[in-house]
């Protein structure tokens, strides 16, 4: 579900900056240096985050221009993996492994720098062989348009997107104001000008008349 | 704040205004809107969810889901009880097209957007027609509201136009 297929839901941002002269090239170039990169084996819970190709998130190359921008539509993904470990079995686990060294030196408490190194060396081990949770979120960048949409409403997932897409293209992405589909000016200024209407309730609130309901139950009306 | 480099401002209110204007302009002209050419006469309606929060919190207090939720004193008792809308899911219909969306929050982004996508097979063709199609919405959806700051800056909006609305949503008339 995205951007390429099934239901959508978008925030729509406008691009501010300028486009250069040879943009093809220069963002290939910049989508390929930011691209996601597997990170190493023994890693440990760092996020780890990168562009890749919409058809498949194991694509990372950009060289191949008919694989991610269509006329000037730029589509492409941000991939984030992050390593979780499960809590509760993990304390458990370390706990075990706690007392497990006390009874060897038959002793009552584990100090706790003692538990820290334990803690340290089950937690790497663990996440040695755990795989990461993977996030994707798509956009589509209308170049000529000068706006984008991001697959995401999250306030995390945007912020985080939109710090990635500054470090890769040198622009700034600024959310989309209702406003922005107003061509006239003055008509901009007046709407920020009005200050909100309230319903202010006469003192004795006839409460609205409900619609006949039928034999069913359901509401009549509705869809034209 | 300069609206070349930072954008325009979003305004809560408006939104919320613009939704609720949204609603009772459907229901009272069924659901038909002329809009300024090029877009032309579109229909329109309330679809299957609406969300309301308080006026200074943008928190959602109450949601309205199934069938019609427009249609029940529930939903017009939330707005006459002060509240505000801060999503609402619409149908709209353009020429043999039609398009679902919520609207949602001050922003006015688009959840659940169903285009009405002619393509369905051929990766760089269907990426077109869902832009195409998406661009189409937002083309109308400028009419809308367009339309919507016509009447909330024209000069009959203090004196005809919000009474009525506010008629409306109190049961009055």
């Amino acid at each position: 579900m995205g951007i390429v297929s099934g239901s959508m839901t978008v925030g729509r941002f406008r691009v501010m900056g300028e486009l250069h002269d040879g943009w093809r090239d220069l963002y290939r170039d910049r989508l390929n240096e930011f691209a996601f990169t597997e990170p190493p084996v023994g890693i440990g819970k760092e996020e780890v985050e990168g562009w890749t190709q919409v058809h498949n998130l194991l694509d990372t190359n950009f060289d191949d221009f008919n694989r991610w921008l269509y006329n000037d539509f730029a589509v492409f993904a941000l991939r984030v993996d992050k390593k979780k470990l499960p809590a509760k079995l993990f304390k458990a686990t370390l706990d075990k492994k706690c007392q497990q060294w006390c009874v060897e030196r038959d002793i009552d408490r584990c100090p706790a720098t003692v538990r820290t190194d334990i803690k340290d060396a089950l937690e790497a081990e663990w996440l040695k062989r755990t795989l990461p949770a993977v996030s994707v979120t798509e956009c589509s960048w209308s170049i000529g348009g000068k706006y984008l949409l991001l697959h995401s409403l999250s306030e995390g997932t945007t912020d985080r997107f939109k710090k990635r897409f500054f470090r890769t293209f040198g622009l700034k992405l600024v959310p989309w104001s209702p406003l922005d589909w107003l061509s006239d000016r003055a008509a901009v200024e007046s709407l920020i000008a009005k200050a909100p209407n309230r319903i202010e309730l006469p003192d004795e609130v006839p409460l609205p008349t409900p619609e006949p309901v039928t034999d069913s139950g359901s509401h009549a009306g509705g869809a034209p | 704040m300069s609206a070349d480099t930072e954008g325009l401002p979003i305004l809560p209110h408006l939104a919320g205004e613009f939704y609720t204007w949204l609603w009772w302009t459907s229901e009272e002209q069924q659901g038909a809107f002329d809009l300024a050419d090029p877009v032309g006469r579109v229909d329109l309606w309330v679809d299957q969810r609406l969300a309301f929060r308080n006026p200074n919190d943008n928190r959602i207090t109450a949601v309205m889901t199934g069938e019609n939720p427009s249609t029940t004193l529930e939903a017009r008792a939330a707005l006459a009880g002060g509240k505000v809308l801060q999503e609402l899911r619409i149908g709209l219909r353009r020429d043999d097209r039609e398009f679902f969306a919520t609207l949602k929050g001050p922003a006015m982004h688009l959840a659940g957007l169903k285009l009405p996508q002619v393509v369905n097979e051929g990766g760089e063709e269907v990426l077109y027609d869902r832009m195409h199609l998406y661009e189409e919405l937002c083309f109308i959806l400028a009419g809308l509201v367009q339309q919507y700051a016509d009447a909330r800056n024209g000069p009959h909006w203090d004196d005809t136009v919000f009474p009525r609305l506010r008629g409306w949503i109190i049961g009055e008339g």
